[in-house]
This record gives structure tokens, C-alpha cells and sequence, in this order.
């Protein structure tokens, strides 16, 4: 069978699982599909075939996720993962960092898995209400304009999905690395008060509105929602999450709880989303995986699974990542609680010591543009 | 200011007088070294051994030349490279009549030792912390670039900082190098303060082919797990180790890993450098041409503080123009010269 078949093969079975979400009854066990993407990967992605060996795993012996080894967020800045020869990509997003001048890349055979997991599942955590169509408003550039970014992809496919198709200008309020806060508001002030909309926004970009509308508000129609994204990286003034979500809400007059928190990265190809969870006075608001991923907290010395309720790393399967690398390993701190995680920020890389330098150094050289690269 | 050179050259001459007794009494001074930097007790040795204690006059000059002229300087030194206070002290008191030095609150231990044994009532240890109440009007800051941009910041007005910032070393292997003992001479550089300094190696060069790349990163590895015998690495904090893992499962998907005891090695090809983190890991890189070599450098360039070669006749054409050039083996013994780092 040749990579391209059994890939498509293997598409095909996570779209499966996709498309029973709804109904909750997945057609097949996680692990059997992770074992087969192991597999393919450790077969069809040459680096992958050399970690597998490095950590003494056979391929033909994995029979559960936990089972295979993860691949270093950092391999997508100094190496090619993926299962094809570049020309065989569709598509191709990047990272913001640098390695050196190096970004990472994740590149995509086929963004039909990507579209599909995205969709399915923000509809159930993300979209206000099941009428359709909902107004999307996005403080972020549109794919056209960002076309090797993966938060403008799926920005924009949002606005298509579940905006009834409207894009540009009515959806998008960056352009040129600038937020058009005036037609933001204009947009706003357009919306029909009784239809709930769906602002889509990463952290710093809600910080430059909320100082470019000076202490003003913008109120929403009742029961909109807005999702959140990302860090600052220095690309505004930092705003401790309490406050900024108390002002998001003031501002658009929302509740507190309406503002969604995403979790997603360049190098995945499924998102996770905020929601309360746990019974009763515990009931706090976590993060939660669609049946095709799993986060798993990790020892950042060993690899291994912490204990249950220790903080790790982020080890993410997500079967979606067909073609690249199904097992990640990122640089994001998490704790498993009540049937989700926790985001505990960033991993403390090794500090500098001495004059010593610190590969993360490398890592962050450049400053782009505030809306460039989100 | 007051002194003439020879005064200057002098006043640099008793510190080193003083690092000779601090050197005598190292066996006592040992165990808080270690306490203080992680490093193993024969790991300290090898650092007392890899101290600048004596110079000739004409690196002195030089040294008196590089520092130039304040009235006071005050020198805020980093950890880890615990005989680094020498070279500072020298820099500081060449170039000031009044020299105050806050020692790392890590690692005090030899600053501390250097500046009673020195006995010179131009130098005094200060305790305080807060840059912003130093009335020097030059200050001499050692360590990250985040701690000398935070100097920089909180300095008073008027006050020249000089900073030493993150740095790493290279090493360079020609087409005629012995694979096998340049690997052993590069050892000797790596396995110093454990790679925690700035003319620590990270990563080697080899003209030639990847076979000549891989042939040198395994006799590396070997190297280095020799070494461990008789130079233990010290204790590695947490966040070394989780840097450390990173790295090792990105070069075993990047390219191929050579793991020893106590090190690692790894080798690439491939166009982009991830560079490993201190604690005893070297990247090598295959370099088919000089030219490749020099691209390879050039990207490296800002934080290239020293090049080690087997022939350092060749490094004149590939490294950046402030990098201090040094036969393997020897890169964490520069000349008593001025600042290691002359990056200006």
C-alpha cells in the first residue's frame, strides 16, 4: 500500500470518529487508531522511524498511544515532519517563534481532517446557540491575508462554518498588521440585538481594543460569546487574566462566562476549549480534548506520566495530525482535573545561568509586528 | 585619574598574587564551590586548573588598554564560572582607583576569597542588590542578556553599564584534523564547568562529509564518557535536565544521537541548528565546504564568543571578527588579556 493510500485510509477512519461526536458512540478505540498512525508515522516520516529507534520502540509493537514516543514541539523548528515531500503539501502553517531565523512548519496532505475536528467541536463548546446562521466577528488578520498562519485558518473557517459564509471585510478587523477598531464598532453596532455573535480574538489583540477603546464599551447582543487565545509574546502590555476577563466582559458587556478560552497550537491539528466542569462548589472552569486527543501531563526530566493531579508538560496526541506527528510534546505546563486540564503556562525552560547561553534565546530572536504570525 | 599604566598593571599583578593564595587554599575552599555550583569536587579541580593565575606583561598591558578609565566601577558578577571573579576584578581595578563588587548570591564563594586574600582597600564586596543606589559611574555586569538589560535599566543616570552577556562557543575541525584526538582535545573543553560558560563549546563544525561528521560525534561521545570517570558531571538542576530532554528528543528526530554517560552528542546535517543546552551536549554539524562553514558561523554570529580549532590559522576566515580564536583544548584558557567576551 502505498503512503498515499494508507494515509488516506487513515484520514478516513479519524473522520469517522469526527462525525460520531454528536452522537458520542466513537466507531473505534483511541488506541487502536493511535497504534496505526504510530505506525504509519514511524514508517513514513523519517525522523519519527529514527526516534522510535533512539527510545528502542518497535513500530510493530505499539499497541496503545502511551506506547509511542512524542515528538519535541522544537523538531517542527529544526527538522521537516511530515510524511510527504514538501511539494505533496496543501497547505503549510508556521510558527511565530524562530530557531536562528527558522520558524517551525506543520504541514498538511489534506486539511479536509483539520476542518472537520475544528468545526464538529467548537460547535458543541463555542458557538452561543445552535441557530444559525451566528455573526463572527474576528480581531485577527483573514486567512487570505495570513495564509501560513493555522489561527487565521481556523478563524476564518469558523466565520464560513457558522457566520453563514461571511468573510472579509464584514469578519475580519485586521489588516495590514493594524486593528480597524472604528469598523469593529461599527460592525457591532450592526449586529441584530436579538441574535447572539462570536468574537474570536486572541489575548493581545483584546488588549489593544480594550486601550484603544479607552475605557468605552461595545455592548454584544445578549448571550454572545468571545474566545480567547494565546499569550501576549510581547506583543502588548500583559494583563493578569483576571482582569483582563473582567474588563473583556465590562466592554462587551457579557458575562464573565461567556468568554471561551482556546488552547490550540501551530503544530496540532485539534483545538481544546474552556468549559466548567466538576460537581457542584468544585465545579471550575478547565479544558476540555474531543475524543481524538488527549492531553497527558508528563515529567519534563523523563518523559513519564505524573501522577493523577500533578502538574507536567503537555504530552497531546490528537489522531488528527495524520501526516506529521500525532504525539506532541509541547512546552506548555498542565494538570488533569475534574475531566479536563488545567494550563499552567509556560514550561520554565533551564535558566540562563552565568553568561551561559539558554536555547530559548535562540529560539525568540525577532520581534514581528503585533498582528503578524498569530 | 591618577595611576599611570605601569600603577594600573601593578594593582592588576596583586590580584593575581592574591588568586595564587586563594589557589593554595583551594582544598578548603572546595566544598562550598561545589555546594554552590553543582559541580563535582574533581569538577572544581578542573576549573582551579583551567584559572588565569599568572600573565605575562604584555597581556596585562593589553588588559590595562581594554579597561579604560572611570573613577568608580562597580562589578556585578555572575554564577557558575566561579573563577570568572578574577578577570572582572582585574578589568574593574585596571580601569578605577575604587572598585566595589557585588559577588553572585549564588556563587560567592571565590569572589569573596579573592578580594580578602587581595587585601587592597580599592576593592570592597558590597551586599546590596539594588543597581539604582550605586554611585560608581561604571558599572561591569556579568551574566544573561536579561540581567544586563535589567541593569542597564535600573542604573543611575549617567552611569556607563559594560555588559558581558550569553555567549557559547565553537569549535572548528579542519579537513586534516585526526578525528580521534581532536575529539579527545574538545573534551577537555566541554567537560569544564560542566559547559555552563560562555567559552563553553555547544557545538563542532567538521569539514567534510556527514560519514567525517558522524565519525567525530561518536569519538566525542566516547570522549566524554571517558571523562566521566575521572571528572563526574556535577548536579543538574530540574530545569537543565527537562532542557536537556527536549534537546536529546529533538535531535533523535532531527538527526542521530550518540548518548554516553553523563553527555550527549548529536549530529545533523540538516539546515537548521538547534543548539543543545549546557551539562555535556555538543551538536556537530557536517560542513562540506569553508564557505558552508562560515554560513554556518555567520548564523551563529551574535552569540559566538570564542572558536576553538585543531588549526586556528583557518578561523580567521570564518568566525565573527570579535570571537577569541583558541587551539582545542585550550578555548577555557584565553589570555589575561581584557574581557573574555569582546563583543563590545
Amino acid at each position: 500500500m502505498s503512503a498515499r493510500t494508507e494515509s488516506d485510509a487513515l484520514h478516513a477512519r479519524v473522520r469517522r470518529m469526527m462525525r460520531a461526536f454528536p452522537e458520542g458512540r466513537p466507531p473505534e478505540s483511541f488506541d487502536a487508531l493511535a497504534a496505526d498512525l504510530a505506525r504509519f508515522q514511524a514508517a513514513h516520516v523519517a525522523g519519527y522511524g529514527r526516534l522510535c529507534a533512539a527510545r528502542g520502540v518497535v513500530p510493530s509493537r505499539i499497541a496503545r498511544a502511551a506506547d509511542a514516543p512524542a515528538v519535541p514541539t522544537d523538531a517542527f523548528k529544526a527538522s521537516h515532519v511530515f510524511a510527504f515531500e514538501e511539494s505533496g503539501a496543501s497547505a503549510a502553517f508556521r510558527t511565530s517563534g524562530t530557531t536562528l531565523g527558522a520558524r517551525g512548519v506543520h504541514f498538511f496532505r489534506d486539511l479536509g481532517t483539520y476542518d472537520l475536528g475544528s468545526v464538529t467541536f467548537a460547535r458543541g463548546l463555542l458557538l452561543p446557540s445552535a441557530r444559525a446562521p451566528t455573526p463572527v466577528l474576528v480581531l485577527g488578520p483573514s486567512p487570505a491575508d495570513a495564509r501560513d498562519s493555522s489561527l487565521a485558518h481556523m478563524c476564518g473557517l469558523f466565520a464560513v462554518a457558522f457566520g453563514g459564509g461571511e468573510t472579509g471585510a464584514g469578519a475580519f478587523f485586521v489588516g495590514q498588521g493594524a486593528l480597524d477598531t472604528s469598523g469593529f464598532r461599527a460592525r457591532v453596532q450592526h449586529l441584530d440585538a436579538a441574535v447572539p455573535a462570536l468574537v474570536l480574538a486572541t489575548s493581545f489583540a483584546l488588549v489593544h481594543l480594550l486601550d484603544a477603546l479607552g475605557g468605552a464599551s461595545v455592548p454584544l447582543p445578549a448571550g454572545s460569546r468571545v474566545m480567547q487565545t494565546g499569550g501576549y509574546k510581547g506583543k502588548s502590555r500583559e494583563v493578569a487574566p483576571d482582569t483582563l476577563s473582567h474588563d473583556v466582559a465590562r466592554a462587551f458587556a457579557i458575562d464573565p462566562r461567556d468568554i471561551v478560552g482556546e488552547y490550540g497550537m501551530t503544530e496540532l491539528s485539534s483545538q481544546f476549549w474552556q468549559r466548567e466542569a466538576g460537581p457542584g462548589e468544585g465545579r471550575r472552569r478547565v479544558y476540555v480534548e474531543p475524543p481524538w486527543a488527549r492531553v497527558v501531563p508528563v515529567s519534563p526530566q523523563t518523559l513519564e506520566p505524573v501522577p493523577e493531579g500533578e502538574a507536567g508538560v503537555a504530552r497531546i496526541e490528537d489522531l488528527a495530525n495524520v501526516d506529521s506527528a500525532f504525539a506532541v510534546v509541547a512546552q506548555d505546563m498542565v494538570r488533569r482535573v475534574a475531566s479536563g486540564f488545567e494550563l499552567l503556562g509556560r514550561a520554565p525552560g533551564a535558566a540562563p545561568r552565568g553568561c551561559s547561553i539558554a536555547l530559548d534565546e535562540m529560539l525568540s530572536a525577532g520581534a514581528p509586528r503585533p498582528f503578524e504570525g498569530a | 585619574m591618577t595611576r599611570g599604566r605601569a600603577e594600573r598593571v601593578a594593582d592588576v599583578r596583586r590580584l593575581l598574587t592574591a588568586a595564587g593564595v586563594v589557589y593554595a587554599d583551594r582544598a578548603r575552599l572546595s566544598p562550598d564551590i561545589v555546594r554552590a555550583t553543582g559541580l563535582s569536587p574533581e569538577g572544581v579541580e578542573l576549573g582551579f586548573a583551567s584559572w588565569e593565575r599568572d600573565a605575562p606583561s604584555q597581556d596585562l598591558e593589553a588588559l590595562v588598554a581594554a579597561a579604560g578609565d572611570a573613577r568608580h566601577v562597580h562589578v556585578v558578577l555572575s554564577a557558575n564560572v566561579f573563577v570568572a571573579p578574577l578577570r572582572a576584578l582585574a578589568i574593574g581595578r585596571a580601569a578605577a582607583d575604587a572598585v566595589t563588587v557585588r559577588p553572585s548570591p549564588r556563587d560567592p564563594v571565590l569572589a569573596r576569597a579573592l578580594v580578602e586574600a587581595a587585601a587592597d582597600p580599592a576593592v570592597v564586596l558590597v551586599e546590596d542588590r539594588d543597581i539604582a543606589r550605586s554611585t560608581a559611574d561604571e558599572i561591569h555586569v556579568y551574566g544573561r542578556t536579561e540581567a544586563v538589560e535589567a541593569v542597564r535599566a535600573r542604573a543611575a543616570p549617567g552611569a556607563k553599564v559594560r555588559g558581558h552577556a550569553s555567549g557559547m562557543g565553537v569549535a572548528w575541525i579542519t579537513a586534516a584534523a585526526d578525528l580521534d584526538e581532536t575529539a579527545e582535545r574538545l573534551c577537555r573543553d566541554v567537560v569544564a564547568f560542566d559547559q555552563r560558560g560562555c567559552l563553553s563549546p555547544r557545538v563542532a563544525l567538521v569539514e567534510g562529509g556527514e560519514d567525517r561528521a558522524v565519525w567525530f560525534a561518536r569519538a566525542l561521545a566516547d570522549g566524554l564518557t571517558r571523562w566521566a570517570n575521572p571528572v563526574p558531571r556535577g548536579r543538574l538542576h530540574d530545569d537543565e535536565v527537562a532542557e536537556a530532554t527536549r534537546w536529546r528528543e529533538t535531535m533523535a528526530f532531527a538527526g542521530r544521537v550518540y548518548e554516553g554517560n553523563e553527555n550527549v552528542v548529536a549530529s545533523t546535517s540538516g539546515p537548521r541548528l538547534a543548539v543543545p543546552p549546557s551539562g555535556r551536549h555538543v551538536l556537530v554539524v557536517a560542513a562540506p565546504t569553508r564557505a558552508d562553514a562560515a554560513a554556518r558561523l555567520g548564523s551563529l554570529g551574535h552569540v559566538v564568543v570564542t572558536v576553538g580549532s585543531d588549526d586556528p590559522r583557518t578561523v580567521a576566515s570564518l568566525a565573527p571578527p570579535h570571537a577569541r580564536v583558541s587551539l582545542l583544548g585550550r578555548m577555557q584558557l584565553p589570555p589575561l588579556d581584557g574581557p573574555v567576551d569582546r563583543r563590545g
